[in-house]
């Protein structure tokens, strides 16, 4: 036993492995394993019966991409996202800034404070928004009765309500990050830009802004790939006309039962992601990463 | 006609909370002077450059640049440089855009620019470096950028806060020499902040000691050393200093615990320290010529290189002396001898305390 301990304690190849083994064995059972069935059902790898069969094909792609609405799906969902980051870091943006800048004592405080609403389940914040948007809910009633409006705001099953919800369900992952850089920012960069003459909207543009690239490109991947996948939302608050890709690979799936055809739909989904993501991550990231 | 001078603060004060930072303090500081503010850490230097260059706002007092009331005037409208403790270099900047930065901001056309960073880069010799990440250059080189930064834009006054603290010995040195050099050249006041005297002495035309706030003496490294305004001043200038307290009486002569001390033409009466450099105390077996002769026993010999440092103990009061020009082993007074050491009562001062 002793002898075995010192081998271990030796070796590092044996520690980083052993160290290592756990999380890679519970990925491998409920992340990799699942992703390659996928896989293998959309190459047509999978018959009816369950059975794994050598003969790839190509037939469920070919499906989904001779599928004229996919295109305006796959649209729909960048669009959505887009529109969520750019909300995201706008809104996000001044308040990092602000609890990192300005704020003195207490910044954990603030951070809690704005962290707090995010303890509690994101379905369960998901329909309390539903009974803040609807039409009957107490905004609106409130609104006509005292004449404010003339007819309650109809906010619910539109894109406002599904950008409206996702902005306020992962806000949180931009400021986070944007947080924790500008944290990290030297202020003393910022009062060297003011002795050489820059008025403080230039030092953010020349140098805060700049420097804060990490940040914002760890809070747009953060808020962008879980919202260009979201299926939740649009399927609670949009209507039919507000569908997202998630909305249509879970129909797929569980509606028309064809796992074929909605495995090929999310290989393609995730490497038109991916690519993406790839893209970003080399224009904006390197001058970011080089930091 | 009064003189202008290039920085004038008048009863400045600054309160962090509760503490009192800067007290009172009143500098002239003339036009191209090489002016350091000395002290230990906490004493306020810091704080009193950064109320000149605007970072700080005084609670009380008024700063002036070139005669013109400036108190009001944010960092960025005052034509100062500054070169930061920890430089403060744009990480996601190259050589030339960190010195061009300034120049950009007041709009100088490109060719002008380029010819401007150039010469800057000749002036802290770092030609060709342009393109070079400032991650890439060493402690040394990053120094000279941040210097290059701050003077391309021919500031009125040039502060640097401790800006040679992270460069190790021979580095700090050298720019030491350097620094100087580059200051007479580009004619501009610099007003260099430090706790190293060793800095303040070697470059400065004037230095300003503070304590707690306050400025306890102004003048000139040799000033400072040899006519310390007070016991503080004296004890902080130098490797270490021989402070005698006693009482003055008639004729210059004091009454201490140690016996009678014969000190300089006119001093002071009443109460006072009589201060003795290491270097002006004699050591031997049979001295003459000396007005003040003391019989110690020695503590400690610590050989230094170019002198021998000797801890004289003269009645349980430790003299330190610094013997220079040794020439062989004869005269190594090891611990435990029994010596005779003196002073001429004019290599000594008389400070009141």
């Amino acid at each position: 036993m002793d002898t075995l301990l010192k081998y271990i304690r030796r070796n590092v190849k044996v520690k980083v492995t052993l160290l290592l083994a756990p999380p890679l064995i519970f990925l491998a059972i409920w992340f990799y394993a699942p992703f390659m069935i996928v896989g293998l059902y959309s190459f047509d790898m999978i018959n009816i019966y369950r059975e794994i069969t050598f003969t790839p094909s190509l037939t469920h792609y070919s499906k989904v991409l001779s599928w004229t609405g996919a295109a305006g799906i796959f649209l729909r969902s960048l669009y959505f996202a887009g529109v969520t980051v750019a909300l995201c870091l706008l809104i996000g943006y001044p308040v990092a800034y602000y609890i990192s800048f300005k704020v003195k004592k207490y910044k954990d405080l603030f951070i809690i404070l704005f962290i707090i609403p995010f303890w509690v389940s994101f379905l369960l914040r998901t329909y309390a928004m539903m009974s803040i948007l609807d039409e009957r809910s107490i905004f609106n009633t409130i609104l006509v009765s005292i004449g404010l409006i003339n007819s309650p705001i109809k906010i619910m099953y539109t894109d406002a309500a599904v950008i409206l919800v996702m902005v306020y369900d992962y806000l949180v992952m931009m400021v986070l990050p944007l947080y924790a850089n500008l944290e990290k920012l030297d202020k003393s960069l910022l009062e060297a830009a003011s002795t050489l003459g820059a008025d403080p909207v230039k030092t953010f543009l020349k140098v805060t802004l700049p420097l804060s690239m990490p940040g914002i490109m760890a809070g747009f991947l953060l808020v962008f790939i879980p919202s260009v996948g979201e299926f939740v939302i649009p399927e609670l608050v949009g209507g039919p006309n507000n569908y997202m890709v998630g909305n249509i690979i879970y129909e797929i799936f569980m509606g028309a039962r064809h796992w074929w055809t909605g495995s090929a739909l999310s290989m393609l989904f995730i490497a038109f992601i991916l690519s993406l993501v790839i893209v970003y991550v080399r224009r904006v990231g390197e001058r970011g990463l080089a930091i | 006609m009064s003189e202008i001078y290039s920085v004038e603060l008048i009863d400045v004060l600054k309160r962090f909370g509760n503490v009192v930072a800067v007290d009172h303090v009143n500098l002239k500081i003339r036009e191209n002077e090489f002016f350091s503010l000395l002290g230990p850490s906490g004493c306020g230097k810091t704080t009193t450059l950064r109320i000149i260059a605007g970072l700080e706002e005084p609670d009380e007092g008024i700063v002036k640049l070139y005669g013109e009331d400036v108190t009001d005037v944010p960092t960025h409208k005052r034509n100062i440089g500054m070169v930061f403790q920890h430089l403060a270099l744009f990480p996601h900047m190259n050589v030339f855009d960190n010195i061009a930065f300034g120049l950009k901001m007041r709009k100088t056309p490109k060719e002008e620019i380029k010819r401007k960073v150039k010469e800057a880069l000749e002036i802290v010799k770092l030609e060709g470096l342009e393109n070079r990440r400032v991650n890439q250059l060493s402690g040394g080189q990053q120094q000279r950028v941040a210097l290059a930064r701050a003077l391309v834009i021919e500031p009125e006054v040039l502060l640097l806060d401790e800006p040679l603290g992270a460069l190790d010995l021979k580095i700090r040195q050298h720019m030491m020499v350097e620094l100087k050099n580059i200051q007479r050249r580009v004619k501009t006041t610099f007003i260099y902040v430090t706790h190293d005297q060793t800095e303040a002495m070697t470059m400065s035309d004037r230095i300003a000691i503070m304590k707690d706030g306050r400025i306890q003496q102004i003048g000139t490294p040799l000033e400072i050393y040899y006519r310390p305004s007070n016991t503080f001043v004296a004890s902080f200038i130098g490797e270490a200093v021989n402070l005698i307290i006693g009482e003055i009486g008639e004729n210059n002569v004091m009454n201490t615990s140690l016996g009678t001390v014969y000190c300089p033409e006119q001093s002071i009466k009443g109460k006072a320290a009589v201060m003795v450099r290491p270097e002006m105390l004699e050591i031997g077996e049979n001295l003459s010529q000396v007005d003040n002769l003391f019989k110690g026993i020695v503590q400690a010999a610590i050989f230094k290189g170019s002198y021998i440092e000797y801890r004289v103990d003269v009645q349980g009061t430790i003299f330190i002396v610094h013997k220079h020009g040794i020439d062989g082993m004869e005269k190594f007074y090891t611990p435990g001898t029994l010596v005779e050491i003196g002073w001429k009562k004019n290599s000594s001062l008389t400070i009141p305390v």
